[in-house]
């Protein structure tokens, strides 16, 4: 039972992760910097809590809010870049936070162990959950409590006109300008709100997993977090949540069935996956498709 | 500094040159693939990679001496190169980029896996021909196994550059990259065109998997990801869709990272790396050598 | 209302546009025509700051606006279309209206809710009402990319019109019409004048022109070759050559 807590949790995780890449991606910039700010938010998140014992949530608060910061200031160069340079750019930021948190060393000491991060070794004994009494289950009721938020707060920006700026920024820059819209300001503030996402996901990350380290956070895990929006479709939400739960259910679930396969098939899948439906499980159309089956009235301010 | 820590900082420039012809190889894969689909290929290194350690299986089953290891390598490459097109880009709409992103990313870990299966995580030896040779000039020694991986670059570069620019196949490819509609109208299949062009950048990406395996010594599965990395840094340093930006921004990149790797050790050397491609991105976005087909 | 004054702008060695100078009056419909590569969309895209002069200014309602953005220039009261069409595909008719809207409000922290929110009961109307005008009510949850090209056509219009200009810069509106369209769009463009919106349009369809401007210029090679009443321009000889090359009538 533990097993399927634990991997309910980390499907939340994941869908954090997920969603930060959204938003980003709504607005055209393909980022592969969300893992950075995961990791940032995850040290931060960690540091708080464990060499500065604060509590809990505004550790995560803190951590978020520095994460998009960070993402606010990467936010403005980026804006000067396209395509595969923004692609190359952001997978240089991830890995340059990746090294920085390699190199970093901070330990105090406390009690009689010394904690803190210690570059390659990472960052252990983040042990906030179980010093305070925190059973699996309430872990996994907090994580999906913050995971609902923030899905609530982006499905309502899908349906309100920020959605429709958004993705007409990403769809034709030129036309958005004309149109009155000032790219800068969606641009910037759309990576902004994937970082404060991105970094609440890897501050809760860090406690769940107890033990960070710089290998974790590598472009694998910033191709993941773009992986999850495109695979699920850019029209909705749930299309991320879906792609998580199918990435990480059949990751973890498929080693029964699989066993040592299931990394492989991973790749085919994807490969599968990218050919049959380019625009991703929850595209315009399924979702159209949807939609007439429950007969329910479409966002249209109506 | 004194005389003996300039020499050596001169020695490992020179090094990292040698080993920057590989960088520059993968650059080209990059560039010329962006340059003419204007997609991204993130598979491209662990084909690479994937070419190599193929050539090492082909090599354990037929009686030929090593050095027959990179003509194997540059084979395979092609062949994979035209698989990465069939089952990346030929069936996708090229109106999704995204897709076809993330359909590279899948075929990079299905190739990273299937290489961890058939070696159990193993690396394994590459042969490395003229390793025991240096060739001294003054207080300067110059690796002979990197020297020739250095020569098969510039060869392969040659050689590469010819096709582009004096055959037909390059002429059309080079039409294919600025204007796919007409010339489609002149009779240009695109499929071929495409399809040629990921079987030649993969011939380039098996040579210099190969030469990467033989300056290292070495190929383990763990390199894909960082020579990806490597790769588009060069690429954009370059300049996207320019060949010769790519062999210089190689070479340029290979001596500064082996310099960075003397000063400052391994754990810091790729910051610094980094931090080349951020002033890059800052002075001058283009690239070195910025084509028209950089404008998105 | 709008003021061209040398307006120059250089591609490398190419001289798109040189020293022109140009005046739209308030509630005027001026037109704007020359041949193909004479500037005219390039004074368009000037116009709306895609792209920054070489030399010279564009002034409106009195102010230099050569530093403005292009989104400061549409809250200005600026909008335009596009030759060719440039719809946000994957949003709906509806979405279309909606994202150009609102650009002319106030900026403040009261209207910035608004804005983000989409709007109140009246900014729902005003799009109806638009929607209503272009005959594209019944398509309101299309997806623009799957509207026929002349509906394509009115939305691009009717997104123009959406952000509430003060001047309308329409780019060749009647291209690939018939002439029933024609004849809609000229009713549309008389209306929009009578509500007060000025209108600088650049057109090759030289019945359209005649018909529906106050005055017009003419472009060769980037400089005003002529300017005048349509019939003046019609009966001027350099305006034939710049079209025909010989000494023919236009229109």
């Amino acid at each position: 039972m533990d097993f399927y807590l634990g991997l309910a949790q980390i499907i939340g995780i994941h869908t954090l992760l997920g969603l930060s890449a959204y938003c980003v991606l709504l607005t055209g910039q393909v980022s592969l910097a969300q893992a950075g700010f995961f990791a940032i938010g995850a040290y931060v998140a960690g540091m708080l809590t464990v060499l500065a014992e604060w509590p809990l949530i505004p550790a995560l608060l803190a951590a978020a809010v520095i994460a998009g910061a960070i993402a606010c200031a990467v936010g403005f160069p980026a804006l000067r870049l396209r395509g595969l340079m923004l692609v190359v750019a952001t997978i240089a930021f991830g890995e340059s936070v990746r090294l920085f948190f390699f190199n970093f060393d901070y330990q105090i000491t406390r009690g009689n162990i010394r904690v803190g991060p210690l570059g390659g070794e990472g960052f252990r004994q983040i042990r906030y959950f179980p010093e305070h009494g925190w059973s699996t289950l309430e872990v996994l009721l907090f994580v999906w409590m913050v995971v609902t938020l923030v899905m609530a707060a982006l499905w309502w920006m899908d349906r309100s006109r920020a959605g429709a700026v958004l993705r007409a920024v990403g769809e034709d820059e030129v036309a958005a300008q004309s149109t009155g819209i000032n790219i800068t300001a969606v641009k910037v503030s759309a990576m902004t709100v994937g970082g404060v996402i991105a970094g609440a996901g890897g501050g809760i990350f860090a406690h769940y997993t107890t033990h960070i380290e710089h290998v974790q956070f590598g472009v694998v895990l910033a191709t993941f977090a773009i992986a999850y929006p495109i695979l699920g479709g850019l029209s909705n939400v749930f299309g991320t949540l879906l792609a998580v739960l199918f990435v990480q259910g059949f990751l973890i679930e498929g080693l029964r069935f699989l066993g040592d396969w299931r990394n492989l098939l991973f790749g085919a899948l994807i490969l599968l996956a990218m050919n049959l439906r380019p625009r991703g499980l929850l595209d315009a159309g399924a979702i159209a498709a949807l939609r007439r089956l429950s007969y329910r009235k479409d966002a249209t301010g109506a | 500094m004194d005389l003996l820590d300039l020499i050596d900082t001169i020695q490992s420039i020179a090094d990292g040159l040698l080993f920057g012809a590989t960088y520059a190889m993968l650059g080209i894969g990059f560039t010329l693939i962006f340059g003419v689909m204007h997609k991204i290929n993130l598979a491209y290194a662990a084909a690479s990679v994937g070419a190599a350690y193929a050539s090492l299986l082909i090599l354990a089953g037929v009686k030929a001496p090593p050095a027959v290891v990179f003509l194997l390598s540059a084979v395979a490459g092609g062949v994979l190169g035209g698989i990465v097109y069939v089952v990346c880009f030929r069936f996708i709409p090229l109106v999704n980029p995204l897709a076809t992103l993330m359909s590279t990313v899948g075929l990079l870990l299905l190739i990273d896996e299937i290489i961890v299966h058939e070696t159990q995580g193993v690396p394994l030896a590459y042969p490395a021909l003229f390793s025991d040779v240096i060739v001294r000039a003054g207080p300067f020694g110059l690796r002979g196994d990197l020297m020739f991986v250095f020569a098969l670059g510039c060869v392969s570069m040659v050689v590469l550059l010819l096709l582009v620019y004096r055959t037909r196949l390059g002429l059309a490819t080079r039409a294919v990259s600025q204007q796919p509609t007409a010339a489609q109208l002149c009779g240009i299949s695109l499929d071929q065109v495409n399809g040629f062009t990921f079987i030649v950048t993969g011939v380039v990406g098996g040579v210099a998997g190969a030469m990467t395996g033989a300056a290292i010594g070495m190929l383990s599965p763990l390199l894909s990801l960082p020579l990806t990395v490597k790769g588009l840094i060069v690429t954009v340093i370059g300049g996207l869709g320019s060949i010769p930006g790519a062999i210089i921004a190689g070479l340029l990149v290979g001596g500064f990272e082996n310099i960075f790797q003397f000063l400052r050790g391994v754990s810091e050397r790729d910051l610094y790396v980094m931090l080349l491609l951020f002033a890059f991105l800052v002075f001058r976005p283009g690239g070195m050598f910025r084509t028209s087909s950089a404008r998105e | 209302m709008l003021e061209l004054r040398m307006l120059t702008k250089r591609f490398g060695g190419v001289r798109a546009v040189e020293h022109v100078d140009l005046a739209v009056a308030e509630g005027e419909i001026f037109g704007l025509i020359g041949p193909n590569g004479s500037g005219k969309s390039t004074i368009v895209n000037l116009i709306c700051g895609l792209f920054p002069a070489t030399d010279g200014n564009v002034l409106f309602r009195g102010e230099d606006i050569g530093d403005l953005s292009p989104h400061a220039r549409v809250a200005l009261g600026i909008a335009r279309t596009f030759q060719n069409i440039r719809l946000f595909g994957q949003l709906t008719v509806w979405q279309n209206l909606w994202v150009a809207q609102n650009s002319r409000k106030q900026l403040g922290a009261q209207h910035f809710i608004g804005r983000w929110l989409g709007g109140s009961r009246r900014d729902r109307e005003e799009i109806n009402r638009t929607l209503e005008f272009f005959d594209l009510a019944h398509k309101r949850d299309e997806l623009a990319a799957n509207l026929a090209f002349g509906e394509q056509r009115r939305l691009e219009f009717a997104r123009a019109l959406s952000a509430k200009p003060a001047l309308l810069l329409l780019d060749e509106p009647a291209a690939g019409m018939n002439v029933e369209e024609i004849e809609e769009l000229d009713d549309r463009i008389r209306k929009l004048r009578e509500d007060g919106i000025s209108i600088l349009l650049i057109e090759h369809h030289m019945e359209l022109v005649m018909s529906v401007t106050d005055r017009v210029a003419v472009l060769n090679f980037g400089q005003k070759i002529a300017e005048g009443r349509p019939a003046e321009i019609q009966g001027n000889p350099l305006v034939s050559e710049a079209y025909l090359g010989t000494a023919a009538k236009v229109g």
